[in-house]
């Protein structure tokens, strides 16, 4: 046998042959294996149905806020300057009712360390017109 | 690739599906049956897989993201089946892929869809002693003619090895020719 040498030309082909029309009879095959599209038809009693449907849901929805809605408290915390204000300037609490009231562990708590120069302390007392009473009392 | 962008939305649109589905046969169904004939050999055989080639086509079109060029992923997908209806072929027949295409090859003398000579049935026999993934680069570069960036889409080996594994395909090839 002649040497075989691939790249010469012309080159060997397959020899592969295929039936006659067979690419014709192929694609004609091929499109009558495809779903066809057809168009979607709706019935407008479907699309009643769908809305009627829809409003119902919005009416239960809507009927169940007032049974399964959050309750609004009127509780309102007390801020403690509001309270203090409160017992300062409107009530007719006077510190002798505090005091009954207060625990000894809440007296000795109350305990303000406030440094205070002596002559803070003159010019105050000098520009109280009821000094008197003070060292009275 | 815009152009081919607006073809695959064609194909996937209800409306115009039909129309370009058409086009896409008219377009590829011989190439495609030319690649699944080198690689199955047999005619009826063939069929099959071109059938099942363009149904599986249809069917993941959605899902094709424009990686590659719809020409590769085709080719890619018609490799598939192909490799794919052998593989089951040689296990209905309980006999090896090696020993299925040889008898193949043996029976395409009597084959009414071949016209072959001798040298072509010695030149089937040749391709029929490389390995799997060889003979594919063979017949594509060989037969079907196609460029090496291509042939690199569809299989996915680098068009470096591609021409490397071509060049040996050859000598090998040859080589067997010589001795048979």
């Amino acid at each position: 046998m002649k040497t075989l040498k691939l790249e010469n030309k012309p080159k060997i082909e397959p020899g592969f042959k295929t039936p006659d029309h067979y690419f014709e009879n192929f694609s004609v095959k091929m499109m009558a294996q495809f779903p066809e599209n057809e168009p979607k038809v709706i019935s407008i009693f479907q699309k009643r149905k769908s809305l009627v449907l829809m409003v119902a849901a919005v009416l239960v929805l809507a009927l169940m806020i007032p049974i399964f809605g959050p309750s609004s408290t009127n509780t309102k915390e007390i801020d403690a300057a509001e309270l203090e204000n409160y017992i300062t300037y409107q009530s007719n609490v006077n510190q002798y009712d505090l005091i009954s009231v207060l625990e000894s562990e809440d007296i000795s708590n109350i305990r303000t360390n406030i440094i205070v120069e002596d002559e803070a302390i003159e010019e105050q007392l000098s520009l109280n017109a009821n000094l008197e009473n003070l060292i009275l009392d | 690739m815009q152009e081919e962008q607006e073809f695959i939305n064609h194909l996937l649109n209800p409306k115009t599906q039909n129309q370009a589905f058409q086009r896409l046969l008219q377009d590829y169904q011989r190439p495609l049956y030319n690649h699944i004939r080198n690689i199955v050999l047999n005619h009826d055989d063939a069929d099959d897989v071109l059938q099942n080639t363009f149904i599986k086509i249809f069917q993941n079109l959605k899902n094709f993201k424009g990686e590659s060029k719809l020409f590769s992923w085709m080719y890619r997908i018609a490799t598939n089946e192909s490799l794919t209806f052998l593989n089951q072929k040689s296990k209905t027949s309980g006999i090896s892929s090696e020993t299925l295409q040889n008898k193949t090859i043996d029976n395409l003398e009597a084959d009414v869809f071949f016209d072959g000579n001798e040298i072509q049935i010695k030149l089937q026999k040749a391709i029929a002693i490389l390995p799997e993934k060889q003979q594919l680069i063979f017949k594509m570069k060989y037969f079907q003619e196609l460029k090496y960036e291509e042939i690199s889409e569809i299989l996915g080996t680098t068009v470096g090895g591609l021409k490397a594994s071509y060049h040996l395909a050859v000598k090998k090839i040859e080589a067997f020719v010589a001795i048979n």
